[in-house]
């Protein structure tokens, strides 16, 4: 684990790349730690919603409603399972991990959720060639990433829940409920330690979801996110995250300059809201989801391509193309509902937007 | 005056001086209540000092008596027009009442000793002066004001001052780490037991609170400031009488609203006789009232402070019991099951775990235990699975409730409210009063089946006193419009009381005594303003709906005075409507309405006269003398013995053959003339040919089609000869003339419905020889795209002289 490998790294978890705030929390943590937490439930929200320990600030991970994330510790304070919904780019995954780092230091037990995850994924499966040689034994076993929380007292998270089949969110009701897994072959029932949870997020608007079953949803206490509720708090988060995955990725480019990354927020806020956004005027939204993920990524792949074939500078045109990628998703019809917006909304904007303009006039055809 | 009062407060304790108890609290505050309590059996005083205006003395007697079951109010109001209005909620839970009630139990003295609301009404009326049309349009509004000003945890009505003081409640909430100030004030002092604690904190506390907002509160609001050291004054002033009449001061309370404790010190100037004399007056009285949680809560902007009473009674009778702790578990529980009420299944585990997650979030805060807020928060995530919109309704009901309060029959009423309640007694209405809408069907006519005349009549005598409670304006029931155009003894209300009902119910002892002779005023003023027939036709209707014969007979000489100079066709017909309606079905109501039959017949001769006048006008005015000339055939059906029907058809059928007046209403009445078959297939025929020729201007024979087709369509359906006119009259047409007649005549086959359509098709096809069948399928086939362009342009059809 030396700084090569940290750096090599094209992600690094939270607990990683937070390290020293962990550090400094723990240090200055004065509050009484619940069984198999690293952390006190008030410095675990400091950690999320940031402020300062023992001298060392700590950012804020996650902007917005502070409340929420009070009822997300407090849910996992009862030993309840926590279930984040949200539509895209509501920060569910980001919370998630961060949570999961903060109180139990190890953000690395994910379940991924798809259309293909199996009940094995969940419980646990076997190393067919050990199975054969041996019969079912504890080397045999392949534990899942809930069966490892659950014998350590960790945090599992499952990402994207909802898009599994409902036979294998159905395996998760008697794990939640009864807090053990039986390995019949074993011969054995693991029981959960102290400080086992799960952390699951979901996604609601997207589409091939599968509906959660009442009977799971009963063992989760469930927090949606909001999208973000001022222009402020979303630029904020645009900012900070773009300024993060820039200097993971080494986009050698510039940062957006504050008016770029009003512009893109104030576009995508009143294209998901129907609305322009001194509310005068309603506009016709596009087919997908517009996110404030991608509105992030649409910032960074602008910077790519300013940083790869341009100057390095983010110019209007390379924000055109990331707009007409972001926006014009699905067929025609979105091509028009965005000409329909750079027409009624965008050129009336005056001087300042001309030239964004002109490029996504010129992008659109 | 602020260091002063710093000062004073400082040294309060170490002058010579005995000073009574002062404890402040903040208005509708259970823990208040609990402290108060506790103060009160230590200290046992002989006086109790309340703020609360000093006039309501008795009031404060009859409060205690029997039977009394809060939320109740006090209500002053002006003794003259327009009536202004003071409002003094109590919730169980005040310590105002508590108080009162101890005073009560203990036989010790209990004051009210704020200024008496004779002032305060006069000087709320000048500290709004700009605002004066306000306070007028809205009768409870001088008084928000006035408990928002009393109370420093509240928001000043000045902008400017307000603004100043919400941002130090957010403050208060963001450095003590809580969502939102209420959240503060019920995690810190609500559910702080321990003995003492609580009116050293508030007293603490509300004396920063001051200091940091009065020198504000001078620049920005001197008339809220004046206006409070006035009621200092007065308040001090009346401590000092206390101790006067023989009181010690170490058995006397002061309870005040925190703002004021610091104020309250007996070195402090008291007001003068010279002083008290000049503070302006108004005449004024007051009474109590029966209130409810909802009124009370902020929902419905009375914004006391109290988002959700019937929390906070459950909150009180915890408290009371020694079990604060039971009420996470209560409150959800009663959460869960309104929530199964509606349909929406949660179970026993749910709420366990509800009360763990806000004991959770209580926990995070270092709090004894949750919070409403708390409470909420657990309730959205484990009954609404994360969405607040389904548990909303549920809490609602649970946080607010609808309990109404309830005075004992004796208990100080306005004549007008006992009158009411004596109404509601005699008709069997008591149990509409509530707060939850129901709805009541009456039958107006006599029922045979029971004995006395009482039973008999006990709809008809409802409706009576239903109308003349909206004559008054006392907004309880609301008469639902009944489609049955034969169900005129039917009638369909919405009962709902509110507490604002009751104070317009008060408001109306100004008019009269009973809710009867309240009526009778409220009409006989509208009689003497009303200047047209149309007017005091509605009101000779209302007062025969009100049942109340006198004043209907002075309408009745009202409108004959007024009809003598009536030239409004319309008016007269509508009159003429409303009079022939009374007449058909006075007697339902049991009033005898033969002295209206000459006034009909004067107002249908005069009426009958103009129509040929009147008929010269406009389309947008014909609109509305189609409707007229409708009421007034009607009226000559129904009273064909009282009324000149032959003169009437007379007219019609001069109007029908006229060529100078508007067309339509020609052709209206011509389908008159025609329904009543008063004209023959050839007299028929030739008016058809005549006014559907090809030198006649297309927009009026299309007019004239429309006029003609808007009243019964089957005497139109059944006379063939009509439609081969028309057929050949549109064949007849140019080019332009046809497109000019085909906008009107689109609009009025467009009001025809499908099966007339379709039999008009099936004419056609008749008519063409087409075959009845094959004409229809291919005249009512759908437009093709390129038709409907031509039909488009005729939209922006320039008519040039219209």
């Amino acid at each position: 684990m030396g700084m090569d490998q940290k750096q090599n790294v094209l992600r690094l978890s939270a607990e990683k790349l937070y390290a020293h705030e962990l550090e400094a929390l723990r240090e200055a943590d004065k509050g009484i730690k619940p069984a198999g937490w690293q952390l006190s439930p008030k410095s675990v929200l400091t950690f999320i919603t940031g402020g300062t320990a023992g001298g060392t600030a700590i950012t804020p991970k996650y902007i917005g409603n502070k409340r929420l994330v009070e009822m997300a510790i407090a849910t996992l304070l009862t030993d309840r399972a926590l279930l984040l919904i949200g539509e895209p780019g509501t920060a569910k995954s980001w919370l998630s991990e961060n949570l999961t780092a903060a109180i139990h230091g190890d953000s690395s037990k994910v379940v991924q959720g798809t259309a293909g995850t199996s009940e094995e994924h969940v419980r646990y499966s076997w190393n067919y060639a050990l199975l054969l040689a041996q019969g079912p034994s504890d080397q045999a076993l392949i534990r899942s990433p809930i069966l490892r929380a659950m014998e350590g007292g960790g945090i599992a998270r499952f990402e994207e829940i909802s898009r599994c089949a409902s036979e294998v969110q159905d395996a998760l009701i008697s794990i939640l409920s009864e807090k053990t897994i039986s390995i019949p072959e074993l011969g054995r029932e693991v029981s959960a330690a102290r400080g086992f949870s799960i952390i699951a997020t979901a996604n609601t608007r997207d589409r091939g979801v599968n509906e959660m079953s009442a009977a799971l949803k009963r063992r989760f206490n469930i927090i949606v996110l909001p999208a973000p509720s001022s222009i402020d708090t979303e630029i904020d988060i645009v900012r900070r995250r773009v300024g993060e995955i820039s200097a993971s990725y080494e986009l050698r480019a510039s940062l957006p300059d504050d008016e770029a990354i009003r512009k893109v927020v104030t576009i995508f806020r009143e294209l998901r809201s129907g609305l322009t956004l001194d509310g005068k005027e309603k506009v016709k939204p596009p087919s997908g989801v517009i996110s404030t993920a991608e509105a992030i990524s649409l910032l960074t792949g602008s910077m790519a391509l300013a940083g790869s074939f341009g100057n390095g500078a983010l110019n209007d045109e390379d924000i055109a193309a990331g707009l007409q990628g972001a926006i014009v998703k699905d067929d025609e019809k979105d091509g028009l509902v965005w000409k329909e917006y750079l027409e009624n909304v965008m050129k009336k904007r005056g001087a300042s937007w001309r030239s964004l303009y002109s490029a996504c006039t010129d992008m659109n055809g | 005056m602020a260091e002063s009062l710093q000062r004073m407060h400082g040294h309060e304790w170490v002058s010579g001086t005995r000073e009574p108890h002062y404890f402040g609290i903040r208005h509708l505050s259970p823990a208040g209540s609990y402290h108060l309590l506790a103060l009160l059996q230590e200290v046992k005083p002989t006086a109790l000092l309340i703020e609360g205006p000093s006039d309501a003395g008795a009031l404060a007697a009859q409060l205690t008596s029997r039977g009394v079951v809060p939320p109740v109010a006090m209500l002053a109001y002006t003794e003259q027009l327009p009536v202004r209005t003071l409002l003094y909620p109590f919730a169980d839970y005040s310590p105002e009442y508590q108080a009162l009630q101890w005073a009560h139990r203990n036989g010790c003295e209990a004051q009210f000793i704020d200024l008496p609301t004779v002032v305060s009404l006069a000087l709320s009326e000048r500290r709004h002066a700009p605002t004066v049309a306000a306070v007028h349009a809205e009768p409870e509004k001088g008084d928000d004001e006035e408990e928002e000003a009393e109370n420093a945890l509240l928001v000043s009505p000045k902008p400017g001052l307000g603004t100043i003081q919400r941002d130090l409640y957010a403050r208060i909430a963001e450095i003590s780490g809580e969502p939102d100030y209420e959240a503060y004030w019920e995690r810190y002092y609500e559910h702080n037991l321990e003995p003492g604690t609580y009116q050293r904190a508030i007293g603490h506390y509300s004396t920063e609170m001051r200091a940091l907002t009065e020198k504000e509160e001078l620049v920005l609001a001197p008339q809220e400031s004046a206006y409070n050291e006035i009621r200092e004054s007065y308040m001090r002033r009346k401590i000092h009488d206390a101790i006067a009449a023989g009181h010690l001061p170490e058995k006397i309370v002061v309870l005040s609203g925190a703002h004021h404790t610091s104020a309250l010190g007996l070195q402090l100037p008291a007001m003068t006789d010279e002083e008290l004399d000049k503070l302006p007056r108004v005449p004024a009285k007051m009474t109590l009232m029966p209130y409810s949680y909802y009124k009370l809560s902020s929902h419905s902007g009375y914004g006391a402070g109290n988002e959700a009473p019937a929390y906070f009674e459950l909150l009180w009778q915890c408290m009371r019991q020694g079990e604060l702790n039971k009420l996470p578990a209560l409150y959800l529980s009663s959460v869960a099951s309104q929530l199964r009420g509606q349909g929406t299944w949660r179970s026993t585990a749910s709420v366990i775990e509800g009360v763990r997650l806000a004991e959770a979030l209580a926990s995070l805060h270092e709090g004894v235990q949750p919070t409403w807020r708390d409470l909420r928060d657990a309730a959205t995530v484990l009954f609404g699975h994360g969405d607040f919109a389904i548990v909303a309704e549920a809490l609602a009901r649970i946080d607010i409730g609808t309990a109404i309060g309830s005075l004992p029959e004796g208990v100080s009423q306005t004549p007008v409210q006992d009158d009411l309640n004596r109404e509601l007694k005699r008709l069997k209405l008591e149990k509409y009063k509530t707060l939850v809408a129901a709805d009541l069907e009456l039958d107006l006519r006599e029922n045979r089946r029971v004995k006395s005349e009482e039973a008999a009549f006990i709809d008809l005598n409802r409706s009576v006193f239903l109308h003349r409670l909206s004559v008054l304006g006392i907004r309880f029931a609301h008469k639902r419009r009944i489609h049955q155009a034969d169900a005129t003894w039917a009638e369909h209300w919405v009962l709902q009381w509110s507490p604002e009902a009751e104070i317009e119910t008060v408001e109306s002892t100004l008019k009269g005594e009973t809710i009867e002779l309240a009526a009778a005023y409220v009409i006989h003023e509208e009689l003497l303003a009303c200047s047209d027939i149309a007017a005091a036709a509605k009101l000779i209707r209302q007062s025969c709906e009100c049942g109340l014969p006198q004043i209907m007979g002075q309408a009745t000489s009202t409108l004959q005075r007024l009809a003598v100079d009536a030239g409004n066709f319309g008016q007269i017909a509508m009159t003429v409507h409303e009079l022939s309606v009374l007449l058909q079905y006075g007697s339902i109501r049991r009033i005898d309405t033969h002295a209206l039959v000459p006034l009909l017949q004067q107002l249908f001769l005069r009426g009958a006269l103009m129509l040929l006048e009147a008929a010269g006008c406009n389309d947008d005015a014909a609109a509305e003398l189609v409707n007229a000339i409708h009421a007034m055939h009607s009226a000559a059906q129904e009273h064909y013995q009282e009324v000149d029907g032959q003169l009437w058809m007379k007219k019609l059928k001069e109007l029908a053959a006229r060529d100078d007046r508007n067309a339509k209403l020609s052709g209206y009445a011509f389908s008159i003339v025609l329904e009543r078959n008063e004209a023959g297939e050839e007299e028929c025929a030739l008016e058809v040919s005549r006014r559907l020729s090809p030198g006649i201007p297309a927009d009026l024979g299309a007019g004239w089609f429309e006029g003609l087709s808007m009243r019964n369509r089957y005497a139109l359906l059944s006379r063939d000869y009509l439609w081969r006119q028309l057929d050949a009259y549109i064949q007849s047409l140019e080019a332009e003339p046809f497109k000019r007649s085909l906008v009107f005549l689109r609009r009025a086959f467009g009001t025809f419905e499908p099966r007339e359509k379709a039999a008009i098709a099936e004419m056609m096809g008749d008519i063409w020889g087409a075959g009845a069948e094959e004409a229809g399928v291919v005249l009512q086939r759908p437009l093709n795209e390129d038709e409907k362009e031509q039909l488009d342009e005729l939209n922006d059809y320039d008519f040039g002289d219209l």
